[in-house]
């Protein structure tokens, strides 16, 4: 659906049945036919048009996959954040580890923290008590370990929004038992329209949440604009492969892959690291830099598979709900994925100007 | 919900532009006990909007705060502790949150403020729009 990008299909977008033709042609009467051609169209004035004559039904139809896909993450994670929690704490995240080296079940909570600490390192976040943030927002916070994790590192006002009801409820009351009521708050929000005035936040966190977004390119302005002047923006996320120049779109069996895993995470089109790029280089955002970290969490989902399997996940599996059980049995895919170098797990960091 | 939230939360239908502060509509709301930090206070109430505190404290029955504030009133422990007590003690539990500019409500439970918007709020779509869309965003 999106030219610029060349993302791959979704299921989230195929809800409705299509409209008819006839339905289309009448509806393109009010739309003026020729329109300035930009960069980020590849195809002639012919295919636009075309385009054009479908979009209004597809545009309705997006809209309405959206408001699915959000029903359906919000039900996934209230349903399955509490077996998360249980089993693996309150970091809804990937561990990064050192490649090549066996991790026993204890590791994962410091490769989880680790993660975190990278991250901060690799974007080049000031600690000295000047320059450090004081304001951050969590963008698909789970339960809201970053949060708290950031608050308490810097001393600083966290601010965190998820699509769950029961994230939130979660996360604050975890934020009370820890003693950091005072630091962060949680509210129900959509990443695609933060609740906050522009320029508020000096850290800008998004830590694998932006592969739930339908919209990378509003998802990212919105990360731009709440950040304030000279903020640093570190995203974390999967991508699928950059794609080399001579190609179009994915393989057709990648996108089967990518498809599959989609309809388990409750997951809209997929890009690469290079779109992510070109999208902060498009909001004149600076000192933009990317990372293939796949190396570094291979250890992760074997090691999910393998608590799933013990005694206590599978009996909270089946306690759970369908969607979780479905979630953990597309686990292996996700293997798949890293394994054909189809999946990458990315660093995107970049600095608001001044 | 404290009032240092609120203080940082605005409404973002589309088309808003006046989508701050947003009213306050308290159905119940508690008093926590929060450790005072003068240093974080003094830290924090640059970017305090001191009159959307006003008023929001105000609707939870609090009218201690003084209309205006300056940084030299920072030297007053007096102040400090009015200021710390309705930024961070004052807790809204159930309500709802009211754009200024629409009157949409915001609800809020269990503390949690949910600020998601409706289908209808987000995208505006006639042909004109559409197509200003595509040239912008190069998405359909």
């Amino acid at each position: 659906m999106n030219t610029l990008f060349r993302t791959t299909e979704s299921p989230f977008l195929q809800y409705l049945n299509q409209p008819s033709t006839s339905d289309r042609r009448r509806r393109i009467s009010s739309l003026p036919v020729r329109i300035g051609l930009g960069r980020s169209t590849r195809t002639g004035l012919a295919k636009t048009t075309t385009r054009m004559m479908a979009s209004s039904s597809s545009a309705a139809t997006e809209t309405v996959g959206r408001e699915v896909l959000k029903k359906g993450i919000a039900d996934f994670y209230d349903e399955s954040s509490g077996i998360w929690e249980d089993i693996w704490g309150d970091h809804m995240h990937h561990g990064f580890y050192n490649p090549d080296v066996q991790a026993s079940i204890s590791d994962h909570r410091s490769a989880q923290i680790r993660m975190i600490e990278e991250s901060l390192s690799f974007a080049g976040v000031p600690e000295d008590s000047l320059k450090k943030p004081k304001s951050i927002v969590d963008v698909g916070c789970g339960i809201g370990g970053s949060s708290r994790y950031l608050a308490r590192k810097y001393g600083a006002q966290c601010q965190g929004i998820t699509l769950s009801p029961v994230q939130a409820q979660r996360a604050q009351a975890l934020a009370a038992a820890q003693g950091l009521a005072d630091k962060v708050s949680f509210q129900v929000a959509d990443a695609l329209q933060q609740p906050f005035p522009d320029g508020q936040f000096d850290l800008v966190w998004s830590m694998e949440s932006g592969e739930h977004m339908p919209d990378k390119k509003k998802f990212v302005s919105e990360l731009a604009r709440v950040a304030a002047p000279g903020a640093t923006i570190i995203m974390v996320t999967w991508c699928h492969r950059d794609l080399s120049p001579s190609e179009d779109s994915l393989k057709p069996e990648e996108e089967k892959l990518l498809n599959k895993i989609c309809d388990a995470y409750y997951l809209p089109a997929w890009c690469s690291a290079a779109d992510y790029v070109k999208l902060l280089q498009s909001l004149s955002l600076q000192d933009i830099k990317a990372a293939d970290w796949s190396q570094y969490v291979a250890p992760f989902w074997p090691a999910v598979i393998r608590s799933a399997l013990t005694w206590k996940g599978l009996t909270s599996l089946l306690r759970s709900g369908w969607k979780t059980m479905k979630g953990a049995l597309a686990m292996p895919l996700m293997i798949e994925g890293y394994q054909k170098d189809l999946i990458k797990f990315a660093i995107i960091t970049c600095r608001k100007p001044k | 919900m404290r009032l240092l939230t609120h203080n940082m939360l605005s409404c973002n239908i589309k088309g808003v532009t006046n989508g701050f502060p947003l009213r306050l509509e308290v159905e119940k709301f508690v008093e926590k006990e929060v450790d005072f930090s003068a240093e974080f206070l003094r830290n924090i109430f640059p970017k305090i909007e001191w009159k959307a505190l006003v008023d929001a404290s105000r609707s939870m029955g609090y009218s201690q705060l003084p209309d205006e504030a300056d940084s030299s009133m920072l030297d007053s422990d007096d102040f400090l502790k009015k200021f710390h007590h309705a930024l961070l003690e004052l807790h809204l539990e159930e309500g709802v949150l009211i754009c200024p500019e629409t009157g949409r409500r915001f609800p809020v439970n269990k503390g949690i403020p949910n600020m998601l918007l409706h289908e209808d709020e987000v995208f505006v779509f006639d042909g004109v729009n559409l197509v200003l869309n595509y040239h912008l965003n190069s998405t359909w």
